[in-house]
């Protein structure tokens, strides 16, 4: 499990979707971080934007930027 | 006794015909939670000072009544005040004293609020609710209207309740006493230090009573008086204008608000203070000075306690500050004190004066302590079923009110009270009273701006 208080913006992150996004801000609640879509094999029109992404869809760090 | 609801107020258990107030209004818990109905949704309430906020994000968490609230800065730099409870399952969605935030989130299932108030995480948004959610109708709950006047902030969760200023009427001079810089200058007064708080075990309106003008309970303070409380560490705070100046309370009868005022004699040059340390006294002294060429015959003017309907207290000179009474139930009060000073003065006269303001007021100043036994035992032995039945005396002054009173050269407008020679009166407090049962009395806010029927305007 990620403790997502502790991603750095530019950090890359594997969701559970199988998306991959890069942090862009932590308000460091513990439940939101703020990223970038890199990847978004379900829905490619995604990628590019950003979202808010809730802490139990991220699933495995990725490397960083 | 049980209260029932929508008892009349004006006449009945404020009777200010005859001075009499039922001790019902402080003790029942039928009263208190009308009150809160009729008065804390209604009136305009003290919140904060934009000086907490500087900067985008930041917030700082305050209440409204009984409402935690969240008084923030948007990222576009508009102020907000929002009620602190998730629209989802009412959790607070902020639960830090003040900070600097991107968004504030619901640690109970998740929903997360921008610092503008818009519902901008959902979990499991497009699984759970498949999408159709409508954000726009569930963003953090906004007060109906919000004010800033030189740096304080207020608001009112009533659509219909008159524009701050127009609430306020002809008591916007006396709070520009507490907030204008020590020199004259319009506005200029920064939050000291921290927000001080602290529970008493008293009603509210004993306080509120209190600095609204008792002037009769000067004895209770003399102790501290004669150790030398005074900012000079001599004798009280209001020092040389107690004894040449006359001493008025002025109240708005149609606003509910009331204070006490100086008026020192036209040849009478400011009084010296704060002796003890030459770097403070002389920066008072320059900016008494420059206070005479600024304001001219109203440089004389200098204000004691006062209260802005229904809990905000301020008190203008020395300590300078505003103080709300925040209610918790019947029999528990909240104080928040806020110290105010010049934004710009040096750092000798601000650390001399943090240090005299916590050594008079708060929880741990000495006068302050002198009024909270007051308040606390007065209101525990009002609360007996034999001790209801005897109202309290509010009869100093009555029927010796006057209208614009005039003194070498100054004009008060309002319904004044000399108490130069009577040395007490409780004018100002009836006053308070007869606010509070208008309110509590009043439909809307239809039936409470009566000075829009007076000046022929619609309401």
């Amino acid at each position: 499990m990620i403790n997502v208080r502790t991603l750095e913006p530019g950090t890359r992150v594997a969701l559970a979707d199988g998306s991959t996004v890069e942090i862009v801000s932590n308000p460091k609640d513990g439940i939101w971080v703020f990223a970038r879509y890199l990847t978004a094999p379900h829905d490619a029109s995604l990628v590019g934007t950003e979202d808010m992404v809730f802490a139990p869809d991220i699933v495995e760090m990725r490397e960083h930027a | 006794m049980a209260i029932a609801r929508n008892t009349h107020y004006t006449g009945g258990l404020v009777d200010l015909d005859t001075g009499r107030v039922s001790r019902e209004i402080f003790v029942s818990d039928a009263v208190y939670e009308e009150e809160q109905e009729r008065v804390f949704t209604r009136a305009w309430l003290f919140v904060g000072h934009e000086s907490q906020i500087p900067r985008p994000g930041d917030f700082f968490m305050s209440c409204m009544g009984e409402e935690s609230v969240i008084l923030c800065r948007g990222r576009d730099g508009r102020v907000h005040v929002f009620l602190n409870s998730c629209r989802h399952r009412g959790m607070k969605v902020c639960r830090y004293d003040e900070g600097n935030a991107t968004v504030f989130t619901c640690p109970y299932h998740g929903w997360s609020y921008a610092t503008d108030g818009t519902l901008v995480g959902v979990p499991f948004d497009r699984e759970a609710y498949r999408g159709k959610l409508d954000r726009s109708e569930l963003g953090l709950v906004e007060v109906a209207q919000i004010a800033i006047y030189k740096g304080t902030v207020w608001a009112t969760w009533d659509p219909a309740a008159p524009p701050f200023l127009e609430y306020l009427g002809g008591f916007k001079r006396y709070l520009d006493l507490g907030l204008d810089a020590w020199d004259g200058r319009e506005g200029g007064t920064e939050v000291l230090g921290g927000i001080q708080k602290w529970i008493i075990p008293c009603n509210w309106k004993f306080p509120a009573e209190n600095f609204s003008g008792d002037s009769y309970h000067n004895i209770s303070h003399r102790s501290v008086d004669l150790v030398g409380i005074g900012p000079s560490g001599s004798g009280r705070r209001d020092m040389r204008e107690r004894q040449v100046g006359r001493r008025l309370q002025v109240v708005f009868p149609d606003r509910g608000h009331q204070t006490t005022v100086y008026v020192l004699p036209g040849e009478e040059p400011a009084p010296p203070a704060y002796q003890q340390s030459p770097v403070v006294s002389d920066y008072f002294r320059r900016c008494e000075e420059s206070r005479r060429r600024r304001l001219g015959a109203w440089a004389r003017v200098t204000g004691a306690p006062g209260e802005i309907f229904p809990n905000t207290a301020l008190h203008p000179r020395q300590p300078r500050t505003i103080a709300v009474w925040h209610p918790r139930g019947a029999h528990r009060t909240e104080v928040w004190r806020w110290y105010l000073v010049d934004a710009d003065a040096p750092t000798e006269v601000k650390d001399f004066l943090r240090q005299y303001y916590i050594r008079y007021s708060g929880p741990a100043g000495l006068t302050e302590q002198d009024d909270m036994e007051n308040w606390n035992y007065a209101h525990a032995a009002s609360r007996g079923t034999i001790a209801r039945r005897y109202p309290y005396s509010y009869e100093q002054g009555l029927g010796f009110e006057v209208e614009d009173y005039e003194w070498d050269g100054l004009r008060f407008a309002g319904t004044v009270m000399d108490i130069t020679e009577a040395k007490s009166s409780e004018h100002n407090l009836r006053n308070f009273y007869r606010r509070w049962a208008q309110f509590m009395d009043a439909r809307s806010w239809d039936d409470l701006a009566t000075w829009r029927r007076r000046d022929g305007r619609p309401s």
